[in-house]
């Protein structure tokens, strides 16, 4: 019983998953985990799984980001060597752009509570005010606790949230992201700029409320950030 | 290693010119004199020599500030004493030369040897960020920062804030040239608004004043005009860098509004 429950831990926890699909087994699995490790885990899976493993179809499965072929390849070589299995393909990937309408079988397949678990963070976060002269880059996502002063400059690769008054420029989703937003407590920009497309003299608005900035056909659109809810909506929590 | 009883070196800027680092730099000079301190103000402003003409000092000019570095003449030689308001000397600008002829290195140097002569050293920057900056804020240890109402003010100032504490300054807050009854009809900046966008230690408000014009035309100065307001409160300041940092500041009231005062003090209106 011990043991049992043990082992139930262990495949929650394990980052290579195996489970039937249709005619074939598929094997959801980590790739940013090193080769070795990965051969590692699938020998304990495929071990247990014994003459099931002989001649079944296998499909690898590296998640929703790019295509990992190369380690595809060789776990899949290294499976049909070691335990005779008869193919191994890579997950078809148009099942799983999320710009594509979802089958509701796709979305309760949709590990709702794990998408994030690997996902390493890579927002910049500052405390303080951001003084006239200054300019603060971030590679990707920005935020800071504090106001931005006019004649002061922000840059981000990606979103840009201000815990404070914003009234400096404000340059996200740089180079070409047109998806970035401009967040800021208190919004009065001097200047946004969202990938390419630039919003110079926006009216000011005089409402003490959370606004943001994002594009839409093309121009650059403010709005009350609580009326207009963009993120609340999503159906279920995705990485950013 | 710097004895409790050196001076202070306090560089008085702006970043932006006209709004009234000279008349402020004479006026606290003059005020902390007046409470019994041996001052020393500098004109840092190289080749654009003011403060000695709105002292009303210019004809008793020998020796400049870059004499005194350079050590071409000795300090007691190159500081002007004050004959109106004792303790208080000008070290005078040079006029001929351009401020690439002082160094920051030169000028910690030279502050040490000021810190030993006097209890304050008010050192008056130039306009700008190069050289003249960097050669005023090299030997100082506080700064105040000259604001006016002004957008564009508010932005120089901002950004002479950031660089000094760059160099591990804090700086203090003056905002000069506040007209009170502009604020009021809200076609001028509020004092707070400036503060919100700075956030730094506020030390006093000065008013708009035209006593300051005739002051710096005849070179007398403003803080012995009784009736100055802006005087009135230059000399506070100088009383709360002088120690008194309980002083209340006093905001610049329009005059002529008598009920509102008196519902301003029943805590009524704005």
């Amino acid at each position: 019983m011990k043991k049992d429950q043990q082992d139930n831990h262990l495949i929650q926890k394990s980052p290579v998953r195996l489970k039937g699909m249709g005619d074939s087994l598929c094997v959801t699995l980590d790739p940013a985990l090193p080769v070795d490790a990965l051969q590692k885990e699938l020998s304990i899976l495929f071990k247990r799984c014994a003459t099931l493993a002989v001649n079944a179809k296998v499909i690898l499965d590296t998640g929703e980001k790019e295509c990992y072929e190369e380690l595809i390849e060789s776990l899949g070589s290294f499976l049909k060597s070691t335990f005779g299995v008869g193919s191994v393909s890579a997950m078809l990937k148009k099942k799983r752009l999320p710009e594509l309408p979802d089958s509701e079988e796709d979305i309760r397949k949709r590990d709702v509570e794990d998408a994030w678990r690997h996902y390493r963070s890579e927002v910049l976060m500052l405390m303080g005010r951001v003084r006239s002269g200054q300019k603060v880059t971030a590679g990707n996502h920005l935020l800071i606790l504090g106001d931005v002063n006019p004649g002061a400059e922000v840059w981000a690769g990606g979103d840009i949230l201000i815990m404070g008054s914003l009234r400096g420029t404000a340059v996200a989703g740089q180079p070409e992201n047109e998806k970035a937003i401009v967040l800021a407590l208190d919004f009065q920009p001097t200047q946004i700029q969202i990938g390419g497309i630039v919003g110079a003299g926006l009216p000011p608005s005089s409402k003490k409320q959370v606004e943001f900035a994002h594009v839409e056909n093309d121009t650059i659109v403010v709005e009350a950030y609580l009326d207009a809810n963009a993120f609340g909506r999503l159906p279920w929590l995705q990485v950013r | 290693m710097r004895c409790i009883l050196d001076g202070r070196i306090i560089v008085i800027t702006s970043g932006k010119g006209g709004v009234g680092k000279t008349t402020a730099t004479a006026s606290i000079g003059a005020a902390l004199a007046l409470e019994g301190r041996r001052v020393a103000v500098v004109d840092m402003d190289i080749g654009l020599r003011n403060l000695d003409v709105v002292m009303g000092l210019e004809n008793r000019i020998v020796f400049n500030v870059v004499d005194a570095v350079k050590g071409k003449c000795k300090l007691k030689q190159a500081a002007i004493k004050d004959r109106r308001i004792e303790n208080l000397y000008l070290i005078p600008a040079s006029q001929s030369d351009n401020k690439n002829v002082l160094a920051p290195e030169e000028m910690e140097r030279f502050g040490e040897i000021l810190r030993k002569e006097f209890d304050y050293i008010l050192m008056d920057c130039p306009a700008g960020i190069e050289r003249g900056f960097e050669n005023s804020v090299a030997s100082a240890d506080e700064a105040v920062v000259i604001c006016a109402p002004e957008v564009s003010s508010v932005r120089d100032a901002d950004r002479v804030i950031g660089l000094l504490y760059a160099k591990s300054i804090t700086p203090k807050l003056v905002i000069n040239r506040i007209i009170p009854e502009m604020v009021e009809r809200g076609d001028m900046l509020n004092h707070i608004d400036v503060v919100d966008v700075l956030s730094i230690e506020l030390i006093g408000l000065v008013p708009m004043d035209d006593q300051v014009i005739v002051a710096t035309n005849t070179g007398t100065p403003l803080v012995l005009q009784r009736k100055s307001k802006a005087g009135e409160a230059f000399r506070r300041i100088a009383l709360r860098l002088n120690g008194m940092t309980d002083l209340p500041i006093e905001v610049p009231q329009a005059e002529g509004h008598f009920w509102r005062k008196v519902g301003a003090k029943l805590g009524l209106g704005k």
